[in-house]
């Protein structure tokens, strides 16, 4: 049976399942289900994260803080911004990915093109973030919490390089069975599409 | 105010003008009920979502096939019955309820087991071949070149050719 044969048949398969009218107008009051809208859905969660930082922002500025915790109070507060940047670069990505009417091709190329850029973002971000709160117990005790000096600064530098870097490797396969778990799924299918597009 | 309701209008005009367009589309890569009507109110969605964005460049239908197919290849993949093979097992039970009584209906259904069997975008090539959409118009939708789609179609034919005549033997 030739293809051209069935177009007839095309035709009058599809007919039987146009004929009911749908509520348009109240379909579009739906959220959409797809796994672009998951993710959406999940970056704006992280935007909670950001109030309750501000809340705490507000807590410290309200009751005054001292000079010696000065130094870790505008880390604690570059950090936060910094992370409040890269959730809001998150959720623009995902602005960007919801986009569905370019060309089919354009479309799969450009998600793919973004989820990995994204996902190599996040990794990075996760390190710097790790490396920031190493060099954070290492100094802050000199400044604050002089205590530490006696419990974990009192041991090997050697067993707490071999500790920093066993976390490191540590936040390297969680950040990565984490991404996998949100973004693989997707991501496999569509690598799969262009694929099918070659 | 009345910019809103105006495009809420233009909209569901828009929709019912191409209502067909969207079930071929869902007929194409959802097979039970369900999950068409998922599909096909997802497709709505993301139409309305880009609706604001039309400008007119492209024809309105060639437009709406870009949204509905990214639609139903890349943006609802949680479905479970959706299926991408035609082997009995993989049958959603709601499907296997064809009495096949007439050559029409046993045509129609070869024709959707062939179809089934497909990749993703061939499916789309051959739903755009079956709407009788010339190749540049193709080109338009996907974004392969006019070349590209004749090399593929080819193949795609010859699959199809297999593909009933290994229906068609399984039947005698």
């Amino acid at each position: 049976m030739e293809i051209d044969e069935l177009k007839d048949a095309w035709k009058n398969t599809v007919g039987g399942h146009g004929q009911q009218r749908e509520n348009i107008m109240e379909m579009i009051q739906h959220d959409s289900s797809g796994p672009v809208a998951a993710l959406k859905k999940a970056f704006r969660k992280q935007y909670r994260f950001i109030i309750i930082v501000a809340l705490i922002v507000l807590n410290n500025l309200t009751h005054g803080f001292s000079e010696i915790n000065f130094l870790f109070f505008f880390s604690y507060l570059i950090f936060c911004g910094l992370l409040s940047f890269f959730f809001y670069q998150n959720y623009r990505m995902i602005g960007r990915i919801e986009k569905m009417d370019g060309l089919i091709k354009t479309t799969v190329e450009q998600q793919i093109t973004w989820l990995e850029s994204r996902l190599k973002t996040h990794l990075a971000a996760v390190r710097i973030a790790l490396l920031f709160f190493i060099a954070l117990a290492e100094v802050l005790p000199y400044f604050q919490h002089g205590r530490m000096l006696d419990k974990w600064h009192a041991l090997s530098p050697y067993l707490r390089v071999l500790v920093y870097v066993s976390v490191m490797a540590l936040q390297y396969f969680i950040s990565r069975g984490l991404s996998n778990r949100r973004f693989g799924r997707h991501l496999r299918h569509l690598k799969e599409l262009v694929v099918q597009l070659q | 105010m009345v910019h809103k309701a105006e495009m809420e209008k233009a909209f569901e005009n828009d929709i019912n003008e191409h209502r067909l367009l969207i079930h071929k589309v869902c007929s194409i890569y959802a097979f039970t009920r369900a999950d068409r009507k998922d599909l096909f109110q997802e497709i709505v969605i993301q139409v309305w979502k880009a609706y604001p964005n039309f400008r007119g460049a492209a024809k309105i239908s060639t437009w709406m096939y870009r949204v509905a197919i990214n639609t139903a290849i890349t943006a609802l993949r949680r479905q479970k019955t959706f299926i991408t093979s035609y082997e009995p097992a993989a049958l959603p039970v709601n499907m296997i309820d064809g009495n096949v009584n007439d050559a029409e209906e046993e045509q129609r259904q070869q024709l959707q087991q062939a179809i089934g069997r497909l990749n993703e975008i061939e499916k789309a090539i051959v739903m755009l071949y079956m709407e009788d959409k010339t190749y540049p118009e193709m080109e338009d939708i996907i974004g392969i070149s006019t070349g590209a789609l004749r090399v593929k179609m080819s193949r795609i034919r010859a699959k199809l050719r297999e593909l009933t005549k290994t229906f068609d033997n399984g039947n005698r």
